[in-house]
């Protein structure tokens, strides 16, 4: 029997957190984040002028008493929007001592089950140069085991293709939701405009950059042949310490940039490195970046 | 040049293996390393990619050839150059360290051994360190300290271990000795350097068939010396009370001497006496001291020399021995000439009403009466009734004559008789084992048993009364008894010689037919010494101050060797044999190490590839220039992008 991703200890942790969004997204009734749409809430929200087809249990009666108007009061929405997990399956996700593709199913995992246990409709999508078979899950926490179990039967394979898979997503996914994408970002071709994309459809991003200590600030030195996990291409050159300190500025600039394309369309980036436990980085980075409270 | 520690084959041999080993280590340091990455877009541009492919297997061969140079001058260093000395294989010298008496003297503020010690260390320092060197050292015998040995550290501790001993110096001997050493162990014979005082006996004085490669280091020896050469004790003959004390002084300085000899016996002066001695002569004294009783008898030199040691001498003396004899007899006036003429006899005269079974004596005498004995004491039987006698009486007879003495026999030694015939006599039947002294035409009238088992004494029973009839008017009836008492009581009758000598060879008067197997030589702990006996002279040796007793017979001789053994004379040196410490060799033949600069090019070289090579910061600051371009590209790159 394979070992679970995560443990007991930790779920127990991961029960008082939530998922947080901050745009306003149309949805059921039956959420936990407040929304700019009105609805069948309770909270109140606003009056406006009644239309016929409208509820008359809505009517403000008082109102209409002393100023004879019909006046219609409208309700703070908390809707029950969709929760999707794109999770970087590439082969690139491979390399590194500690395995970002490991790394990436823990972290899945735990939001899966924060969703879960906020009674959040969870869709884990996995992707590399195309979308993948899902798993959605929802209904509370007992359904976290086939969750984790979908996860944990993921394996590496094909090389990213963002633009596709953006393109594959919307498609797919019409529904507004949040959409959560773990991945080292490291696709050969441009990954702004595939972001960008997801963001000018309505969804609301949240960029979790997974990332190998080897892949920001490589530790060899001397003649290296550099072979591409995913093409398999191969690179023959010369590193030293400069260099390294260049390739690291570049890994920075790249990853800046991704963090920009995010805050650009109100979403949230969070870079972790593998080497930070999976624990510390949900109750600090993701919790401060408020993905999660 | 010479390689001290490594030959120039070994040498090769080791910086070819550890070259081919750099050369494959650099190699593969050099070699690419293959990784994977999860991609190639933060990686260098194509331009190194071209680079690369058309690089050269060896990248730095300066770099390499600065390695394999330094390494190279590191081997050599271990390998130990030196400039200056081409013949590789070295000499090998003995040196031969005068650890004799003489060596004790003092001089100055120390004694002479410092000063052969101080010279022997600085031959050391003037011969080339590869030659090899044996110290031996030698007194009365030579003896190796180490082997051939090239660590200084090994010879200097030997030579600082080296003290003076009790004897004097063979030198004939240890030149000998160090010749042979030479020739069997030595690859390339050196020389053969004796340090020391070399005072000698007189008889190496004039030594002059010396090795040929000789060198003589003295040390001063001009000091004034008197010492006990010899002391020599007995009882006197003539008053057994009294020990005869002969003291032999000797001279060994270059001026007359006049000195104070002084006895004293246990701490009472015993006698005095100013000699006046000669240069390289010896005096004797003569004293004569009344002592019954033991004690240490010590004999002092008043003088103030250079070799105080033997300005003294003590001697532990044993007190006189006496037999105590009880003689039952009802006419005692027959018998006192036979017992109390006797100074080293104690007799005591009862009636045998008085008779004691229990009595303490040496020698218990029963005349013409029997009674058991319950001491242990030795007893004489004169004519025993015959019911009640130790020996079987076959026969009682008158008018028989006496015509048979045993010579043979202990008891018998020396007696003879004529014509004696005895008035009457108890003739014996003796069993086996019992010796008979003497015989009648009947048979034996004297038998000695010897009393073999336990709690048995010896016994002599006689047959007829010696101080009656004819025998009373014999020579052989006193001697008869003084063999008896002999026998019996044989270390009240021993005679005590003592001799305070010198360690070492001691020469001892003995009797021409004195046989090997009558004598014992042995030392404070009773184990035997070897000795050899030529003509009537016995030799041992004793290297270490000691006791040595002497026994022959019923002699004992004490030798107390506490003397040191000092040469009468000073070697003279034969002409033509080097002298001094050669000085010389010191200046000439010092081999020059190269090994320090060898190490600190070596060190230097692979410093200075560490820091134009290596993963220094020269290194990165060359790199980063080369990778600077590609950088600048990529930047370009991702701006079009």
């Amino acid at each position: 029997m394979p070992e679970p991703l995560l443990d007991r200890g930790f779920l127990e942790r991961l029960e008082r957190l939530t998922i947080q969004w901050q745009n306003s997204l149309p949805g059921l009734v039956g959420g936990h984040n407040t929304s700019r749409f009105a609805g069948s809430g309770q909270e109140f929200l606003d009056h406006r002028q009644f239309h016929h087809g409208d509820d008359l249990r809505a009517v403000n009666w008082r109102a209409f008493l002393r100023l004879e108007k019909l006046f219609l009061k409208m309700f703070q929405l908390e809707p029950r929007i969709p929760v999707r997990l794109l999770i970087d399956i590439s082969k690139s996700m491979e390399t590194g001592q500690l395995d970002k593709f490991h790394y990436a199913q823990k972290l899945a995992a735990a939001l899966c089950y924060v969703g879960l246990v906020r009674l959040d409709s969870i869709c884990l999508q996995p992707f590399s140069g195309k979308l993948h078979d899902a798993f959605t899950a929802s209904g509370g926490r007992h359904r976290f085991t086939p969750a984790m179990t979908f996860l944990s039967g993921l394996e590496t394979t094909g090389q990213t293709n963002f633009l596709e898979c953006s393109r594959q997503f919307c498609s797919k996914y019409p529904q507004r939701g949040l959409t959560m994408v773990i991945s080292d970002f490291l696709d050969d071709r441009d990954c702004e405009k595939p972001i960008q994309y997801l963001a000018d459809f309505g969804h609301e991003l949240i960029l979790l950059q997974v990332w190998a200590d080897e892949d920001r600030e490589p530790p060899w030195e001397g003649e290296l042949e550099l072979e591409d996990a995913e093409t398999g291409q191969k690179v023959e050159l010369a590193f030293d310490n400069d260099a390294r300190a260049q390739y690291t500025a570049a890994f920075d600039a790249h990853a800046d940039l991704i963090r920009k394309v995010a805050e650009r369309n109100s979403g949230r980036y969070l870079g972790v490195p593998t080497s930070v436990p999976i624990e510390q980085a949900i109750f600090g980075p993701l919790v401060r970046s408020g993905a999660v409270a | 040049m010479n390689f001290l520690n490594l030959g120039l084959g070994e040498l090769l041999g080791l910086v070819g293996a550890i070259s081919a080993g750099v050369v494959a280590l650099y190699l593969l340091d050099r070699s690419k390393r293959r990784q994977l990455v999860a991609t190639l877009r933060f990686w260098s541009a194509a331009d190194v990619r071209t680079e690369l492919k058309h690089r050269r297997r060896i990248q730095q061969p300066w770099s390499l050839l600065l390695q394999l140079l330094s390494l190279a001058l590191l081997l050599t260093a271990i390998a130990g150059p030196q400039l200056g000395i081409f013949d590789v294989a070295g000499r090998d010298h003995v040196i031969v360290l005068d650890t004799s008496a003489w060596m004790g003297s003092r001089v100055g503020q120390g004694i002479l051994m410092d000063q052969a010690k101080a010279n022997a260390r600085a031959y050391l320092r003037s011969i080339p360190r590869r030659d090899r060197v044996m110290l031996v050292r030698a007194d009365a015998l030579a003896t190796p300290a180490t082997a051939f040995e090239s660590s200084r550290g090994v010879l200097e501790s030997a030579i600082q271990q080296s003290q003076p001993g009790a004897s004097a110096l063979n030198l004939s001997q240890a030149l000998e000795f160090a010749d042979r050493a030479q020739k069997l162990q030595s690859q390339r014979a050196g020389e053969i350097v004796f340090v020391g005082a070399g005072r000698v006996s007189e008889e190496e004085a004039a030594l002059s068939s010396v090795p040929g490669n000789l060198r003589v280091v003295t040390t001063s020896s001009a000091q004034e010396n008197v010492g006990l050469r010899k002391i020599g004790l007995r009882r006197s003959p003539t008053a057994p009370d009294s020990w005869d004390i002969f003291v032999v002084v000797r001279n060994y300085g270059a001026r007359p001497q006049s000195v104070d000899l002084g006895l004293q016996f246990s701490k009472s002066p015993a006698g005095s006496r100013r000699l006046t001695l000669r240069p390289g002569s010896e005096e004797q004294a003569a004293f004569t001291y009344p002592a019954k009783t033991g004690g240490f008898l010590e004999a002092r030199l008043n003088v103030r020399d250079a070799f105080p040691q033997d300005d003294r001498a003590v001697m532990e003396l044993p007190p006189e021995a006496s037999a105590r004899v009880v003689v039952y007899s009802d006419e005692p006036q027959l018998l006192r000439p036979l017992f109390a003429a006797n100074p080293q006899v104690n007799a005591l005269f009862e009636s045998p009403e008085k008779f004691d079974p229990a009595v303490k004596a040496d020698v218990v005498v029963l005349d013409r009466f029997s009674y058991p004995l319950k001491s242990n004491a030795a007893s004489i039987w004169i004519q025993p009734p015959a019911s009640a006698s130790p020996v079987r009486v076959s026969a009682t007879r008158t008018g028989l004559r006496l015509d048979k003495w045993h010579p043979e026999t202990p008891l018998g030694a020396g007696l003879r008789t004529r014509d004696v015939t005895l008035e009457s006599a108890e003739v014996f039947s003796p069993a086996v084992g019992d010796i008979v002294v003497a015989e009648t035409t009947e048979g034996p009238v004297i038998v000695a048993t010897e009393g073999s088992k336990p709690g048995e004494s010896k016994r002599v029973v006689i047959g007829f009364h010696p101080g009656r009839g004819p025998m009373k008017y014999e020579l052989a009836t006193p001697l008869l008894m003084a063999n008896i008492l002999r026998w019996m009581i044989p270390g009240a009758f021993r005679q005590w010689e003592f001799q305070a000598g010198t360690v070492g060879t001691v020469n001892a008067a003995v009797d021409k037919d004195a046989k090997p197997e009558q004598i014992r030589v042995l030392d404070d702990a009773n184990r035997s010494l070897p000795f050899t006996i030529d003509g009537e002279n016995l030799r041992f040796f004793s290297g270490a101050p000691g006791t040595v007793r002497v026994q022959v017979g019923d002699r004992e001789t004490v030798y107390s060797l506490t003397l040191p053994d000092v040469g009468e004379e000073v070697w003279r040196v034969p002409a033509g044999v080097h002298k001094g410490v050669p000085k010389a060799i010191l200046s000439e033949a010092a081999p020059r190490d190269l090994w320090p600069w060898l190490a600190l090019l070596g060190g230097i070289g692979l410093l200075a590839d560490w820091l134009l090579y290596g993963r220094s910061r020269a290194f990165r600051l060359r790199a980063s220039g080369a990778m600077a371009p590609h950088f600048k590209k990529m930047a370009q790159w991702r701006k079009a992008s």
